[in-house]
């Protein structure tokens, strides 16, 4: 009896330590996220909420008020000759950048993996670039690609080619600046299709190799089929990335020659930062941001499907 | 005998193709150098002799008088550029880092209601691109009066949820054991975080650091938008100024101050470049 009367007091007691212990746990949890919640709420949701409530009024800096104006930013954005241009532009260059450095950061990638003489110098070299500062790169490039002094024509002179206006022409002007920015970027594509490529088992290569499959029907039959997601997620990734272009137009080229470098971002910076026109640059902004989530959300879906496989 | 020679002319072969192999990629690897190089040299090199053709490879009269001039000259403010985005950048790595792995710790190992919730909402930002709430930050800093101060640059920086999903993924994979000890001799849970989980984190803590540095050191768009002072600005947005104010008449000055902004990043890379590849690879597959 004494027993029984003393096992519930005893688990009462465990109970009630448990529940203590449970109750400082949470306690601590919350303390040791709220710093970071307050952060996110602070410069994440609320500007969220708050460029979407912005992009349905009339919001200039210089004015006191701030009146509701429904759709008139979006019907004004889609009759925006300059905004429908700069998206052209943006594409066109994001196009070009994620084609270019696909290819190329992949060639790397499957020379430095081979147990080859030179590897880290290699690896280190191809990756040095994506450490510079946007600004940087461009000092450095808007000087090679000077037409009359840069060093660029000056190689192509000796193949006896005619000066190019790297710069100048509106026609040739976004696939150079894609070329910088293929030169400052393709290092870190490299690095995620290095690890990519890693992760293909060895013992395929073997069975094709004994089933004698050349280089080429291994890369194109082993290779290829197992770096999908890979390829998938560095298109999709650096596409995002390369539609938010900015630097690279505002530094080297100005938007030049004319408007025929002009990007979205430097539409969104001329129009809220310059102009002070802050509710239409929202409009825009959300604009930009709903393409920008419905590709990742295309790759999301891609993504579920390799795992269901 | 004839086996031995075909054997002998297949290692030639062999041989032959490595080096050819090796002699066209260390071209590669010195035309993807090449234009740092350049910079480095034109920025060694008198202004007047700049606009030589040819252009000199290698200065031939070598001087320092375009860092002088950077440092000295009252309309540029150099020195102050490179303190500003040191000291932002440190900052804000050390800030980040700190506010970071302490949420990451505990969405990772404390238990409490409405933690998992929180975590998914979390992640479902990570969607909306930054681009959507530059506007509304901006005025935000208008509103607190931190335009063209530290505080605008080093504040916004904390809400990154990319290294709160990076380091709870990897401290997830902490045996739990440890900490069980840990609480059994009475630790607190601040002291467990503090010198079992981060101790042991120290390669993914790393990692974050660089990548959490680089990007602020070499951020170009918003320290645009919220600098305007000339002391103030941080090295990417000195360089614009530098280069859109000098660039027709004195390009070597321009080229010292892209070595300026530049050079010490290359240098720390190249001591620690197997850490920071390894560390860039790590942070880029939690990207996936």
């Amino acid at each position: 009896m004494q027993k029984v009367a003393t096992g519930p007091t005893l688990q009462g007691r465990i109970g009630q330590f448990q529940f203590t212990l449970r109750r400082q746990e949470a306690v601590t949890g919350f303390l040791f996220i709220l710093p970071f919640v307050a952060f996110f709420v602070i410069f994440r949701v609320w500007p969220a909420i708050q460029a979407i409530l912005m992009s349905f009024r009339q919001w200039e800096v210089l004015m006191p008020e701030h009146p509701y104006i429904g759709l008139n930013n979006f019907r004004e954005l889609m009759n925006d000759d300059l905004w429908w241009l700069s998206l052209r532009n943006t594409s066109l260059f994001a196009v070009l950048t994620v084609i270019g450095n696909t290819l190329i950061s992949l060639a790397a990638a499957l020379v430095v993996i081979q147990p080859i003489r030179f590897q880290t110098l290699y690896r280190v070299v191809f990756y040095a670039p994506v450490l510079l500062s946007v600004s940087s790169v461009c000092v450095i490039w808007s000087w090679i690609l000077n037409k009359e002094f840069g060093v660029l024509n000056y190689f192509l002179s000796k193949f006896g080619i005619a000066p190019v206006p790297w710069t100048a022409d509106p026609n040739i002007v976004i696939p150079s600046l894609s070329l910088v920015t293929i030169w400052w970027g393709f290092g870190f594509p490299m690095l995620v299709f290095m690890a990519g490529l890693q992760a293909i088992p060895e013992h395929l290569y073997e069975a094709a190799k004994i089933d004698g499959a050349n280089a080429w029907q291994r890369f194109r039959f082993v290779t290829l089929p197992l770096l999908r997601p890979t390829i998938l997620f560095v298109t999709v990734t650096q596409f995002i990335a390369h539609l938010q272009v900015f630097g690279q137009s505002f530094i080297i080229t100005g938007g030049g020659p004319g408007r025929s470098s002009y990007t979205v971002i430097m539409h969104l910076y001329y129009t809220a930062w310059r102009f002070y026109r802050m509710g239409y640059g929202a409009a825009m902004a959300v604009a930009l941001g709903i393409v920008m989530i419905v590709l990742t959300l295309i790759q999301f879906r891609f993504f579920g499907r390799r795992e269901e496989e | 005998m004839a086996a031995a020679y075909s054997d002998v002319g297949y290692r030639r072969i062999q041989l032959l193709k490595k080096t050819l192999v090796q002699i066209v990629l260390l071209f590669i690897a010195f035309v993807v150098f090449f234009p740092i190089m350049w910079m480095i040299s034109q920025s060694l090199t008198p202004n007047s002799e700049v606009w030589d053709w040819p252009p000199q490879f290698i200065p031939q009269h070598p001087t320092l008088e375009n860092y002088q001039t950077l440092f000295t000259r009252q309309d540029l403010a150099i020195g102050h550029w490179f303190v500003n985005s040191l000291f932002v950048s440190t900052i804000t790595t050390i800030l980040t880092l700190f506010i970071t792995s302490l949420a990451a710790y505990s969405f990772a190992r404390l238990r409490f209601p409405g933690r998992d919730i929180i975590f998914f909402i979390m992640l479902s930002a990570l969607v909306i691109p930054a681009q959507v709430t530059l506007i509304p930050i901006f005025l935000l800093m208008r509103d607190f009066k931190w335009l063209d101060t530290y505080h605008a640059l080093i504040w916004p920086a904390m809400a990154n949820v990319f290294a709160v999903f990076m380091l709870r993924q990897f401290f997830l994979g902490i045996p739990r054991e440890l900490e069980e000890a840990a609480i059994l001799d009475g630790a607190t849970r601040f002291g467990i975080y503090w010198r079992i989980i981060l101790p042991m984190s120290s390669s993914a803590l790393t990692a974050l650091a660089i990548f959490v540095f680089l990007g602020s050191w070499n951020d170009l768009f918003w320290p645009l938008i919220v600098l305007n002072r000339l002391e103030m600005r941080t090295l990417p947005v000195g360089l614009t100024v530098l280069s859109s104010a000098y660039y027709t008449r004195e390009q070597s000055l321009v080229q010292a101050g892209a070595v300026i902004a530049s050079v010490p990043v290359l240098i720390f890379y190249a001591f620690f470049q197997r850490q920071i590849l390894k560390g860039i690879t790590f942070t880029g597959m939690a990207g996936m």
